[in-house]
């Protein structure tokens, strides 16, 4: 299976942040909150990852809980694209 | 993630609508004002009436049309696949499609009970997923509208595992508007009775009785639906998550 490394998936998030008007800092501590990345753009960056791997990623809301800054969106599919 | 996904950016009025069960009744009645009015339509349905060939055979590259049963999740998924690239990206849906009842609740098969939920309830929910993936994928924002019925709010005999389902979409409608957080509208549609809709549990005495108690005096008509779907597809209203309900103050 197609796997999108961690650098393609910041390229992504960047896209999903830029049709917004919006700016992916380049400090993977950067607050979600602060950075305007809301759960249906993840959803969406998520959508944009399965439509390159061709793989469907499924996940339950509340593993998003943990999810605060950059790095942890790159993390969460990173890992959820090798489940 | 902060769930605070209100935008105050608007959602556009949608200009290619995927409308399931097309062929007849209200569901083509939809296809007919939505090409009307100027907008692209991909229309299914189990069977393509002659009526809507041709609606398709003379705006071919407006009107994508199929023969497509809702359950048939793969079905759908290549239907839509095919009109995206005849019309464009889809960025409405009317789930339209769905299949009536006319047997009072024990005498119905349990075979059949499925067969409604299955039709009504799962796979619309499943053309929405497919649908609001698309969009969401492509960074688009849509509308939706679910055609639900009165069965959802009042009871009515030989409509039990019917207004199941519809009482189903609407629910569905509050929870998806909230969950798609203004990047999609969801609404429906609940109509009162047509006047097609004559059963053999829901007859000619029961129509009767519903028109005397109807303040408008007749029972609902397909084109009296029609332009409350076009307005929450097209118009900027900021209605969200509503359930609107044309019977002319029948069940008031």
């Amino acid at each position: 299976m197609k796997e999108l490394s961690r650098a393609q998936i910041r390229d992504l998030m960047a896209q999903v942040l830029k049709n917004q008007g919006k700016v992916l800092p380049a400090d993977d501590a950067a607050d979600l909150r602060e950075v305007g990345f809301r759960s249906l753009d993840f959803s969406e960056l998520a959508l944009r990852v399965e439509d390159e791997t061709g793989e469907e990623l499924n996940f339950d809301a509340p593993g998003l809980r943990r999810i605060a800054t950059v790095g942890d969106v790159l993390d969460f599919l990173v890992e959820l694209q090798r489940q | 993630m902060s769930d605070l996904a209100t935008s105050a950016l608007s959602v556009p009025p949608s200009s290619v609508v995927l409308v399931s069960g097309g062929s007849r009744g209200l569901g083509l009645a939809i296809v007919t004002d939505l090409l009307e009015s100027g907008v692209k339509v991909a229309a299914f349905a189990r069977t393509v009436t002659s009526e809507l060939a041709k609606l398709a055979e003379a705006q071919p590259d407006r009107c994508h049309v199929g023969s497509v049963d809702v359950t048939d999740l793969a079905a759908a998924q290549a239907f839509v696949r095919a009109a995206e690239e005849r019309l464009g990206p889809i960025d409405g849906l009317v789930n339209n499609a769905a299949v009536g009842q006319d047997s009072l609740h024990v005498h119905t098969a349990t075979g059949d009970i499925a067969r409604i939920i299955e039709t009504n309830l799962t796979a619309p929910l499943q053309l929405t997923r497919l649908i609001v993936r698309r969009m969401l994928g492509q960074g688009l924002r849509g509308r939706i509208v679910n055609i639900t019925s009165i069965c959802a709010q009042r009871g009515f005999p030989g409509l039990v595992a019917y207004s199941a389902t519809k009482g189903g979409m609407d629910a569905a409608t509050r929870s998806l508007a909230r969950e798609l957080g203004g990047r999609v509208l969801v609404n429906a549609v609940a109509p009162g009775f047509f006047a097609s809709e004559m059963s053999a549990v829901l007859g000619q005495t029961q129509l009767d009785q519903i028109v005397r108690r109807t303040p408008t005096g007749h029972l609902t008509e397909p084109e009296e639906v029609v332009p409350v779907v076009r307005m929450l597809l097209r118009e900027q209203t900021n209605i969200n998550g509503q359930v609107i309900v044309v019977d002319g103050a029948a069940s008031i």
